[in-house]
């Protein structure tokens, strides 16, 4: 009878297959915070029939890190900024975009329609999706001024409730900017030395590192931060909606600027899905739904209210990754 | 002789040494030669070199992470030890029905999530957390203390908290079978209650406290998650820096290597433990 029983089980779990793997393509993103909301992931699905399968990484290093590890094979779709593709394009880590299967392209602002860094030739390999910088934010109640220079992370009397993103580059050309080198990007053996000097510094004042949007704002929350080297403008928005009364400032020496893409990994499963995504957020109010609620400036539609771009300094490809990763990993373990 | 072994048995036993060579020797010997390895153009070079030992023993930053793993391992396994032995104690022979009831509050913290744990933790510490918001309550600070979390005494903190249950359990299970009949001849001899504690259940238990020393000295040193979440800049562990390794720098191979000295470490640990466990006196009377 039991025997029986799991036959019939078995017959039916068979004839529901072909149905559910006809119907339903996944696509596996792996992404920050914000670019896959719920907001837009559910009619995406409910349109297309694509489940969309998020996971969010805390950082570039960690992005790349699981990229190259796996050579791709575990996600379909990326975000990463347009200065990686060098790097990225040279590991065979992803491939390009198939134009014709994303009419939703025309959407694009002329300033972001043809962006040189994720073209290779007529090949597209990266989607700008969104762009914004990554600035201080500082409690208004400790700072009644916007704090004016970076040194507010070093200074003892602030950075003593500092927080700071536990990301390789983007400290380091924050620093190298801060030092007054010339070309943050391409640095020399003396001026590395004098940026991790500069980084262990630091960490003998700041709170903590954080890893991710959201761990952000939950470290400023239990640490009692007040000043934050930040992510970008999303922040902003999360601390404000548990109440901190907190504002954004792009110091004086610059902030680092960034535009995120979408890029098709290597290993995609669901290519066409992954293009239908990218399809239907370039479509009309996806850009600015995720400008409300992150604060980061689209590629779709104007952007009023984001004024600095023309004070950011945009990343760059850099020299070697690699060293730089190696740095900042000797910072965080020096005393 | 030979006929003992039957074709089953000879089966059986290539079973199970297949599985823990596929599971567990292969893997190991998988990490081993990838210590030796080294990265190049974010590529890994299958090339043999001790490249990566020789950066571990020459960089003091790394040497000091090193050193200070340890001191903290051994700190919270002293700690744990101590405080175990007085759980256990407390424990031990107590009535059925409380018995069981103190047997299950120490094992439940075990079937939870590790990493809700480490957030009940910080969230207990933190400045808007329960200890800070109830000192503050009862007047006896005027501002929440931020230096509870984020550092090093946060990390010892919360894995003393989280492995607790690691070190009562098997002190009190030996304690358990420490027949009662000897404690009541020592107290029938007139005994003090420490002269019972250092001449009989001490030394009964040792088993039970080797295993305890052991267990928790073993994940204190290996454990990423609670310095990474609760250590802030400073509470930087090797465990950190292997998962900084795999999971940030992309650097494998100088991950591997350090792995392999967390493992020559930790197999030094379990071997002392033995050792305690099995004093001599004990092996001579076996």
């Amino acid at each position: 009878m039991r025997k029986l029983k799991s036959i019939a089980l078995a017959g039916l779990i068979v004839a529901t297959l072909p149905a559910a793997a006809h119907s339903a393509g996944t696509v596996r993103i792996f992404t920050f915070e914000g670019y896959a909301d719920e907001e837009w992931v559910g009619p995406f699905e409910a349109s297309t029939g694509c489940q969309v399968n998020v996971t969010y990484t805390g950082s570039v290093d960690e992005l790349f890190a699981k990229m190259i590890a796996s050579k791709g094979a575990d996600y379909d779709l990326i975000s990463i900024d347009t200065s990686l593709f060098p790097q990225y394009i040279d590991k065979g880590l992803i491939v390009p975009f198939d134009a014709q299967n994303i009419p939703n392209l025309k959407n694009l602002l002329p300033e972001f329609a043809d962006v040189a860094e994720v073209m290779a030739g007529e090949s597209r390999f990266g989607i700008p999706i969104a762009w914004g910088s990554i600035g201080l934010i500082y409690d208004k109640a400790v700072f009644p001024e916007p704090p004016t220079s970076w040194n507010a992370l070093w200074d003892p009397a602030t950075a003593s409730k500092a927080i700071v993103l536990d990301d390789a580059n983007n400290n380091i050309v924050n620093t190298a900017t801060l030092l007054g080198f010339e070309d943050p990007y391409n640095l020399s053996l003396e001026q590395f030395e004098q940026v991790k000097q500069k980084l262990i510094e630091q960490k003998r004042s700041i709170l903590s590192y954080y890893a991710g949007f959201e761990d952000g704002v939950n470290v400023w929350e239990s640490s009692g931060a007040s000043l934050m080297f930040s992510m970008g403008e999303s922040q902003v928005i999360s601390l404000a909606e548990r109440g901190y009364d907190v504002g954004y400032a792009i110091p004086q020496e610059g902030a680092i600027g960034w535009l995120d893409t979408w890029a098709l990994s290597t290993g995609a499963q669901d290519v066409e899905c992954a293009h239908q995504w990218v399809d239907y957020v370039l479509a009309g109010d996806v850009g600015p739904m995720m400008t409300t609620a992150h604060g980061y400036g689209n590629t779709t539609q104007s952007n009023d209210g984001l004024d600095y771009a023309d004070r950011l300094n945009w990343l760059r490809p850099v020299e070697s990754l690699e060293m730089r990763a190696q740095v900042w990993s000797e910072v965080k373990a020096s005393q | 002789m030979s006929g003992r072994f039957s074709g089953a048995t000879l089966a059986k036993s290539a079973l199970a040494v297949a599985i823990l060579g596929v599971l567990i020797v292969l893997p190991l010997a998988v990490f081993l030669a990838h210590s030796f390895y080294r990265m190049e153009d974010r590529e890994i070079v299958r090339a043999f070199s001790f490249a990566n030992y020789a950066e571990l023993a020459s960089n003091p930053a790394y040497r000091s992470v090193f050193v200070q793993t340890l001191w903290l391992a051994l700190q919270v396994t002293f700690i744990n030890t101590v405080v175990g032995w007085i759980v256990a104690r407390a424990m031990w022979r107590r009535r059925q029905r409380l018995h069981f009831a103190l047997i299950l509050a120490v094992a439940v913290p075990l079937l939870l999530s590790y990493v809700i744990k480490i957030y009940a933790v910080r969230m207990f510490l933190g400045v808007n957390g329960l200890l800070n918001s109830t000192l503050t309550s009862l007047g006896i600070i005027d501002e929440p203390l931020g230096f509870l979390l984020f550092n090093m005494a946060a990390v010892r903190i919360t894995l003393c908290v989280v492995l607790l249950p690691y070190s009562i359990l098997p002190i009190f299970l030996t304690l358990e079978r420490v027949p009662s009949r000897l404690v009541q001849a020592a107290e029938d001899l007139g005994a003090s209650a420490t002269q019972v504690f250092w001449t009989v259940l001490f030394p009964l238990a040792l088993p039970g406290t080797a295993m305890a020393t052991t267990l928790t000295f073993v994940f204190a040193a290996g454990d990423f998650l609670i310095p990474e979440l609760v250590g802030g800049p400073n509470g930087f562990t090797l465990g950190r820096l292997i998962f900084t390794q795999f999971g940030l720098a992309y650097n494998w191979p100088f991950g591997a290597a350090l792995a392999v000295l967390l493992v020559v470490v930790t197999l030094t640990a379990v071997v002392l433990g033995q050792r305690l466990a099995q004093p001599r006196w004990q092996r001579q009377n076996a």
